[in-house]
């Protein structure tokens, strides 16, 4: 037992007041006037050394109190003895046990378990042992301590998940653990070492800090193993990517399900990956469900399923002002637009000179295939369109040069700059954090002849600029919408960028920007993170795969930041309505290949020769001593109840007897 | 007979100090005990209580003049007084100890309380024999002194001193004895009443005076029942009343050693009473005040 405040002891010096207390009334005692002391004499025999119990338990309880007193403020604490961690020597050893989901495979949890035990017992006597858990977290499962007993019994109730290991991430994990562990540290990594779970770079898997690596593989032979790798919407239904590890004359079967309704089975053979293409998928308005599954023996049944949501919502319709609706500027947008596989866009052309501006409270964004054909007339309804939340999409061509500001946005234009003799200008710079650019690659192959300058505004950062720092796409907040504007057009003559694939990526993006179209992504790996924004005073709640709710009531008011942790299919209620989404083990969970020898060795020996010298003992952890204070303080109180009761007995004696 | 007996029964009840305790007036206290005590006694020449004539004496001052002969003045113009049966034409002075340790004892009564029951109940009993009564009161100093007289008026202002009389200091014989020789001349009889918790030979230094005086000395020693035989169940702190001394004293002290001191003591006084021709009764303040009247009649008898 220690004391945290051991000074507080001083006071215990007031039991002096008790016993002097005590010894003043035994020394008084009962004072009775007498005729005369001429024949008396004093008796040798002191009341103080009498021994009279009740004065005697009287003065301990007081004693008692006094003392009670100094040691709560005292602070005693007790330790446990089994979880005292040497100062010095031992050190510290993790065992961590991989939970991810390739353990799953028939024995070899068991088998990790068993090892995880064993190193348990090596660990050498007083050193602090902590056990974790690896996936895509890492958990702790006991606080560390020298309690063997304590940590075989985390390992007991351990079980393989659903979530993916990466060796890189669990490494950069322990170096930042192990620098509050007492030196030297040992890591006993318990795990089926899958190929596919370390990163590209090996030093990634070597922290620093930690003295040893011990590789402890479970698992044995050759993995057989069928997964699905991934699943899409196709234009006749539903195609499904399998991948086959192990012996190429081993089949499955693979089953389709959407919306719970069987649309066709097929069987897979031979070895590695190939597509099979499921047709005849009836898809429902909304969000649809997809479910695979692999029927078939294989060492690991955990990723023989997967899901899928296919949402199936109508083209949102956009219109196209032009000066030709019939001209390749039309054409290259409607076929750009035409190309988005999920929610595309319709794109509905019409003459900029005939267009009825009532009908633009229909859209939420419009595409001018040339600014500059914007008539006075329609720019004020544009603008006002625009500053009212709308959103527009243009180019810039011929009409656009010659005039001195650009319509609706108000930008001031310089005299354009015509390139002759087959000079042409790259991509400079651009901004790839911006939503529309960030999705985009290639624009470094797209040559522009002609741009339409514009006047340098320093309160305006482009999104793109030429390689002679004139902007080429810019964007522009006009009130409550925006307006985003590529000042060269969408002609050969101009540039080749409707030639290239970055053009299709770039007006799709621009569209899913501008429509207001967030990222409705629907399928995700297990261990991702859901995020529900607050709209208003909620921000949802979340169903999972087994049916019971995610969110607390409190919780559902707040931000949050889902974790999905089974695979399965999930339902959001949101206050924008009801969506589905799915979440599947990593795909590279089913890559069963073990890690070479020799990077094993490798990585155990790199981790030999990181060592770091011992200097003391600093660092150790000593478990959170258990504070008595709050003990002894009841019995402080439970002292002070008898003392006062005992001292009432002895005042009624005295007053009966006088 | 039988009334008698009641008569006496009920006037032995009187001289309980309880029962005397409940009257607030020392004269009736007085009378109450003599006129008890009397009626428990036959009828005695010898002490003094029969009214049958005896003789004449010449008239002294001091005397009672309610026993002047008017007759025989109106005869022979000189004044004599009838001497009865009894009388013996003497003097009682009583000496009361009114010190502070004379106020300690009871319930029912005090040292001091049964004290002035017995000198009020001594001067009446005089005074009915017609001798001269008279009393000093003292504790260090003299509080009070009445010169002997037969005179009606006389017993009054005795008993008048005698109920004054409170517990008030220490204890010095040596001042009343000496104010007794000086006013008190006369050879007759003289109480002392006191606890007399003082040295033995120091009183028979004050004694012994007044016996060459001719004085007839009886001490009249007065100890409470708890002073003579205390009892304590634990060690317990005695504070002397007079000198303010504490003594703590353990009950087996108290149980075994003191009453064996106090006896001790009580016979010394009473030797050195006896050695300077006094007389000695040791009175407790428990016992019926007939035992000292009739130790006091007793004494009288010898004296004559």
């Amino acid at each position: 037992m220690g004391l945290l405040a051991p000074l507080f002891l001083a006071a215990t010096l007031a039991i002096a007041l008790p016993i002097w207390l005590h010894r003043l009334q035994t020394q008084s005692s009962d004072r009775k006037p007498f005729s005369s002391a001429m024949l008396l004499e004093t008796t040798e025999q002191r009341v103080h050394v009498q021994k009279k119990l009740k004065y005697l338990l009287l003065l301990a309880l007081r004693i008692a109190v006094f003392v009670l007193a100094a040691l709560a403020f005292a602070k005693p604490f007790i330790e446990r003895p089994a979880t005292e961690i040497a100062a010095s020597g031992a050190g510290t050893h993790l065992i961590v046990v991989d939970t991810s989901t390739s353990m799953a495979r028939s024995g070899v949890f068991s088998q990790a378990q068993n090892r995880a035990r064993q190193a348990i017992d090596d660990a050498p006597a007083g050193a602090g042992i902590q056990t974790i858990a690896a996936d895509s977290t890492m958990r702790l499962l006991r606080p560390l301590s020298a309690d063997k007993g304590s940590q075989r019994a985390a390992i007991a109730d351990l079980e393989p998940g659903s979530q993916r290991l990466d060796y890189g991430r669990l490494m950069s994990e322990i170096e930042r653990y192990a620098q509050s562990l007492a030196a030297p540290v040992t890591v006993n990594l318990i795990s089926d070492f899958q190929a596919s779970g370390m990163p590209a770079q090996f030093a990634d898997v070597v922290p620093n800090g930690v003295a040893r690596l011990n590789a402890l593989a479970v698992g044995s032979g050759e993995p057989v193993n069928w997964g699905v790798v991934l699943v899409r919407q196709s234009a006749e239904g539903v195609d499904v990517l399998v991948r086959n590890q192990g012996l190429p004359d081993r089949t499955t079967d693979v089953e389709v399900r959407v919306n719970d309704q069987l649309i066709g089975t097929r069987t897979a053979s031979g070895q590695g990956e190939y597509v099979l293409s499921f047709p005849g998928a009836e898809w429902l308005e909304g969000d649809n469900r997809v479910e695979v599954t692999l029927i078939g023996d294989d060492d690991l049944a955990a990723d023989n399923r997967w899901f899928s949501i296919v949402r199936n919502e109508p083209p949102s319709p956009v219109p196209l002002l032009s000066a030709d609706p019939g001209g390749l500027p039309v054409t290259y947008l409607s076929a750009a637009l035409g190309a988005a596989t999920e929610a595309g866009f319709s794109v509905q052309p019409f003459a900029a000179h005939e267009f009825d501006p009532r009908i633009l409270t229909r859209y939420r964004w419009l595409i001018v295939d040339d600014i500059g054909a914007i008539s006075s007339a329609l720019e004020p309804v544009i603008t006002e369109f625009v500053t009212n939340g709308g959103s527009l999409l243009a180019f810039s061509g011929e009409r656009t040069l010659g005039l001195e500001t650009l319509p609706v946005s108000g930008l001031a234009l310089q005299p354009a700059d015509l390139l002759g003799g087959g000079d042409f200008l790259r991509i400079g710079q651009l901004d790839r954090q911006h939503p529309v650019l960030s999705a985009t690659q290639g624009w470094h192959r797209v040559k522009v002849l002609r741009n339409v300058p514009i006047e340098p505004d320093a309160d305006m950062e482009p999104l793109m600029r030429l390689d002679n720092g004139q902007p080429l796409i810019v964007e522009q907040p006009l009130g409550a919408g925006r307006i985003l504007i590529t000042l060269s057009a969408i002609d050969n003559q101009w540039n080749d960028l409707p030639v290239h694939p970055v053009f299709v990526g770039f007006v799709l993006e621009a569209a899913g920007y501008l429509s207001g179209r967030t990222d409705r992504r629907n399928v995700y790996t297990t261990g991702d993170t859901l995020p529900l924004t607050l709209t208003g005073t909620t921000a949802g709640q979340v169903v999972d795969p087994d049916g019971e709710t995610v969110l607390s009531l409190a919780d559902t008011a707040r931000e949050q930041l889902i974790r999905l942790e089974k695979a399965g299919i999930y339902e959001v209620y949101t206050p924008d309505g009801e969506t589905l989404v799915a979440a599947n083990v990593d795909p590279r969970e089913s890559e069963l290949t073990r890690i070479s020898q020799s990077v094993l060795d490798r990585w155990q020996d790199a981790t030999y020769s990181n060592v770091e010298p011992v200097t003391d003992g600093s660092g150790s952890l000593v478990p959170e001593p258990i504070e008595l204070w709050p003990w002894v303080l009841l019995l402080l109180a439970v002292f002070v109840i008898a003392e006062s009761a005992l001292g009432n007995v002895h005042i009624a004696m005295r007053v009966r007897s006088s | 007979m039988a009334a008698l007996k009641t008569a006496q029964s009920s006037a032995r009840q009187l001289l309980q100090p309880e029962v005397l305790a409940g009257l607030k007036n020392l004269e009736l206290v007085a009378r109450s005990v003599v006129e008890g005590f009397i009626i428990g006694l036959h009828r005695s020449p010898h002490f003094g209580f029969s009214q049958e004539f005896a003789e004449y004496r010449m008239y002294e001052e001091g005397d009672d003049p309610r026993f002047i002969d008017w007759n025989v003045y109106a005869r022979t113009g000189r004044t004599y007084i009838k001497r009865f049966l009894g009388d013996t034409n003497s003097h009682l002075m009583i000496l009361l100890d009114s010190s502070a340790s004379m106020g300690f004892g009871g319930p029912p009564v005090s040292k001091l309380q049964y004290a002035k029951f017995l000198a009020a109940s001594l001067a009446y009993l005089a005074s009915r024999q017609h001798d001269a009564v008279g009393c000093i009161v003292f504790d260090e100093a003299i509080r009070d002194f009445r010169p002997p007289s037969s005179r009606a008026g006389k017993l009054h202002g005795v008993m008048h001193s005698i109920d004054g009389a409170t517990p008030g200091t220490g204890t010095q014989f040596e001042r009343p004895f000496e104010k007794f020789r000086e006013q008190v001349p006369r050879r007759g009889l003289v109480a002392v009443i006191s606890d007399f918790y003082c040295d033995a030979d120091a009183l028979l230094e004050g004694v012994r005076p007044l016996a060459w005086q001719g004085q007839d000395v009886v001490l009249f020693h007065l100890l409470d029942r708890e002073e003579m035989d205390p009892s304590f169940d634990r060690n317990v702190l005695l504070e002397d009343v007079e000198t303010g001394e504490a003594v703590e004293v353990a009950p087996d002290f108290m149980a075994e050693e003191y009453p064996r001191r106090i006896r001790e003591h009580v016979q010394s006084i009473a030797t050195a009473a006896s050695g300077s021709g006094a007389d000695h009764v040791l009175v407790a303040t428990d016992d019926p005040l007939d035992q000292a009247l009739r130790n006091y009649l007793l004494f009288r008898e010898r004296r004559q």
